[in-house]
């Protein structure tokens, strides 16, 4: 596994409850936003087993409604549980980011 | 909130959207999960919705359930049934109860109406041995959930296959079948009539199992 891939595969969770704190979206939707975030190498379907693991834990609940474009979809919800999961992934994440990007910047100066 | 049966339903419906190709990929996809007897069949039931919806989505856009999900369904489906939570034990008691009255029901009726047509030319033998007939029955049973397992086997194992061999597969459920029948048939003409019995009418026979079917249903449907 390329080293993008790992870091990608470790940070998806905070990524994906962090799109479902903005609004609640359906599956599709949140694929969509993961990829014009940037995110080009989540796989579309990596996603679902993801959401799957998060409902497991309580990070986020489906809810079945009808879409404005047509058919019912399930929509995800953040939960309690998942907000806090959330602020702790983003702390744990800029306590690696902030001093590895000081580190690599300090490396390309040289 | 939907329940399973509306989801299949709108299954059915949205996947007659899919193309052709789309199609095959999804439904050896679709009949893998749902061949997975003991995971919650809500659960399932959802995800297979948004994978289905996902890729009608992508077919709008051009593309196809091969580029989005990638060339091995078989292992994405195993990702994804790793992660679906277990059908709860209540659910899966109800469901056992219901086939087993819902089979003892048939069972029932069937000897009412064979025992009735028969009688128009010869005298029938109505005794029961309940020790005999409570054994067969479990052994009736016991050989049918095997052979739907064999058979679930069977089908599992033809998915996901460039070129499917259902010459053979159909030997293979030929197979199950016949032995099945030998075990159920042998049994009942094998084992011994012994211990208390009694007389158990036609009628008495249908009546009761119409109520043991009926008492299925409402199992089934509670």
């Amino acid at each position: 596994m390329s080293l993008r891939s790992q870091l990608l595969k470790g940070i998806l969770d905070g990524c994906i409850l962090a799109v479902i704190e903005k609004e609640p979206v359906y599956g599709y939707e949140l694929s969509k936003k993961l990829q014009n975030a940037g995110l080009k190498d989540v796989s579309e379907g990596t996603i679902y087993p993801v959401l799957l693991r998060l409902q497991k834990n309580s990070y986020i609940r489906g809810e079945m409604q009808p879409s404005e474009s047509g058919p019912n979809r399930k929509y995800y919800y953040l939960t309690d549980t998942g907000r806090e999961a959330l602020r702790e992934i983003a702390m744990e994440w800029e306590e690696i980011v902030i001093p590895a990007n000081f580190l690599l910047k300090m490396g390309d100066s040289k | 909130m939907m329940e399973a049966k509306q989801l299949i339903e709108m299954n059915n419906r949205r996947r007659t959207e899919l193309t052709p190709e789309n199609e095959k990929y999804y439904s050896d996809f679709l009949i893998y999960i749902r061949l997975q007897f003991f995971l919650s069949e809500q659960q399932s039931e959802e995800i297979l919705m948004e994978i289905l919806d996902h890729i009608i989505e992508g077919q709008k856009e051009g593309k196809t359930a091969l580029e989005i999900f990638g060339n091995d369904p078989k292992a994405f489906a195993d990702e994804l049934i790793a992660q679906i939570p277990k059908e709860n034990k209540r659910n899966l008691a109800r469901f056992i109860s219901s086939l087993s009255l819902n089979m003892l029901g048939y069972l029932l009726m069937i000897r009412g109406a064979i025992i009735y047509i028969i009688s128009f030319f010869k005298d029938v033998d109505i005794t029961v041995y309940p020790a005999k007939s409570v054994l067969l029955f479990f052994i009736i049973l016991g050989v049918s959930l095997f052979s739907a397992w064999a058979i679930f086997k069977i089908i599992g194992g033809s998915l996901f296959l460039e070129k499917k061999n259902s010459a053979a597969d159909t030997v293979k459920a030929a197979v199950v079948g016949m032995t099945a029948f030998g075990v159920i048939f042998s049994s009942s003409h094998f084992l011994p009539n012994v211990g208390p019995n009694f007389d158990f009418s036609w009628y008495f026979s249908l009546v009761i199992g119409f109520l043991v079917w009926g008492a299925s249903r409402f199992l089934k449907n509670w």
